[in-house]
């Protein structure tokens, strides 16, 4: 679902770190406050498919991200369709999803140190209150990390149990994931302590 | 070849290693039980069953466990007051290389070593992708450090530490998950081409009687050390004989 840095060289790439997030902000902003104007989904679409096509990665990249936030996006629909009108619902869902395939155009063009440098900068003055602006940055990068771990630790207990003829339950489901997340994150935290980071 | 990868392939003098008198405790468990010995050896094996202390004698080298008792220099540093020292000299890798991952991609989990120690971006950038090709993941290096297999994990692991140039590489079990041919090529590249002094925790005894001296712990204690030969020869006799 968090996408990856892909290499190149288009007018995107190039963008320092700390302007794409700003800018990334500003537009998630917008698209969230301009709500039900008619204008602004249109709008949203036409900055994604621009956004990706100045990226160069065109329009199969973007099929992708879609494809990958489907889930989020459908649990997202089918929760509000039952409070909310449709076309309410529908429109709320695809803002949703214009910002999160616009975080990762920001992911897709953005090495994790560059972005982790705009944070450090972005939260410095934070300091004088106590904020550790260079563990801020580790935290996001170590989150994008672990993601896929953790989905490799649900998919070995479900292999556990269906090989043992276990119903997928929540509690033998939830528990060994629990434990299997700890280990990993005290082994996570030796070897970076290892790596001297204090 | 860039200097910083010249530099890397010169074998190194080895560092003295010094405990007097050593102990770990956790709670009322004793993890190692007074150990004394002084090592100043290129290639050190250290083998023992399973909870004999051989991991807490690492994890001792490198600053990651600290004595309760005794006294323990690295290199001539104290790695309970020097720790920050002690984990640039001393690098360190564990048998998980999953767990040793920080950073999403492999180009990006190297440069994490470089971070905070004064370097440039381009050359940070030119360090990472000496250390890459040197270890064959160059061509992976913009790939998702998960999805590679086992062995180049750990090769990433290996080049995430070597990177940063320590002058000691302890390794706990580096080879325990991977296959035959992978335990070969990085069971290769330790003993015969790492140019650093290795302190390496194995249950392999071919990787350890490739070492120049060999430490056998048993219950916490240092019970046996010396020529590889014998003392792995004494600790199959004494794991024959119960």
């Amino acid at each position: 679902m968090i996408a990856l840095y892909r290499p190149g060289t288009s007018l995107l790439h190039r963008t320092p770190a700390g302007l794409k997030v700003v800018l990334f902000m500003l537009v998630s902003l917008a698209i969230t406050v301009a709500g039900s104007t008619p204008w602004a989904l249109p709008l949203a679409l036409v900055f994604v498919i621009v956004g990706y096509l100045l990226a160069g990665f065109g329009a199969r990249e973007l099929a992708r991200q879609v494809f990958a936030v489907r889930w989020l996006v459908l649990f997202m629909l089918v929760a509000q369709i039952i409070f909310l009108p449709p076309l309410v619902a529908v429109g709320n869902a695809a803002r949703v999803l214009a910002v999160v395939v616009l975080a990762a155009l920001i992911t897709l063009t953005t090495r994790i140190p560059a972005l982790l440098d705009a944070i450090d900068r972005a939260l410095r003055p934070l300091r004088r209150v106590g904020v550790n602006s260079a563990a801020v940055g580790l935290l996001l990068a170590m989150t994008i990390t672990t993601i896929p771990v953790i989905a490799g630790f649900a998919a070995t207990i479900r292999e556990a149990q269906r090989a043992r003829g276990a119903k997928l339950r929540l509690a033998t489901f939830a528990v060994p994931l629990l434990v299997m997340s700890l280990k990993h994150s005290d082994d996570l935290a030796d070897a970076l302590a290892a790596r001297g980071v204090e | 070849m860039a200097p910083a990868q010249a530099a890397q392939s010169q074998p190194q003098s080895p560092s003295e290693i010094f405990l007097d008198a050593v102990s770990v405790a956790f709670g009322d468990r004793h993890a190692l039980s007074r150990v004394s010995v002084t090592l100043n050896h290129r290639r050190i094996g250290v083998i023992g069953s399973n909870g004999s202390g051989k991991s807490t004698f690492a994890r001792l080298l490198n600053g990651l466990v600290t004595p309760t008792s005794g006294t323990l220099r690295v290199s001539g540093l104290n790695p309970v007051t020097e720790a920050k020292e002690i984990r640039r000299r001393v690098g360190f890798i564990f048998s998980n290389p999953d767990a040793q991952i920080v950073m999403p991609t492999v180009a990006e989990d190297v440069a994490f070593t470089l971070r905070g120690r004064g370097y440039t971006r381009a050359e940070i950038a030119v360090r990472v992708t000496a250390t890459l090709e040197r270890y064959g993941l160059a061509a992976h290096a913009d790939a998702p450090a998960h999805n590679l297999s086992g062995g180049q994990k750990q090769l990433l692991a290996l080049s995430a530490i070597l990177v940063g140039e320590p002058q000691i590489l302890v390794a706990d079990e580096p080879t325990a998950l991977l296959d035959a041919a992978n335990t070969r090529r990085i069971g290769n590249y330790l003993l015969d081409e790492l140019p650093q002094q290795l302190v390496l925790v194995t249950h392999d005894l071919a990787l350890a009687a490739r070492c120049d001296h060999v430490l056998r712990f048993s219950e916490g204690r240092l019970v046996d050390q010396g020529h590889p030969a014998a003392v792995i020869d004494r600790y199959a006799n004494a794991v024959e004989h119960g």
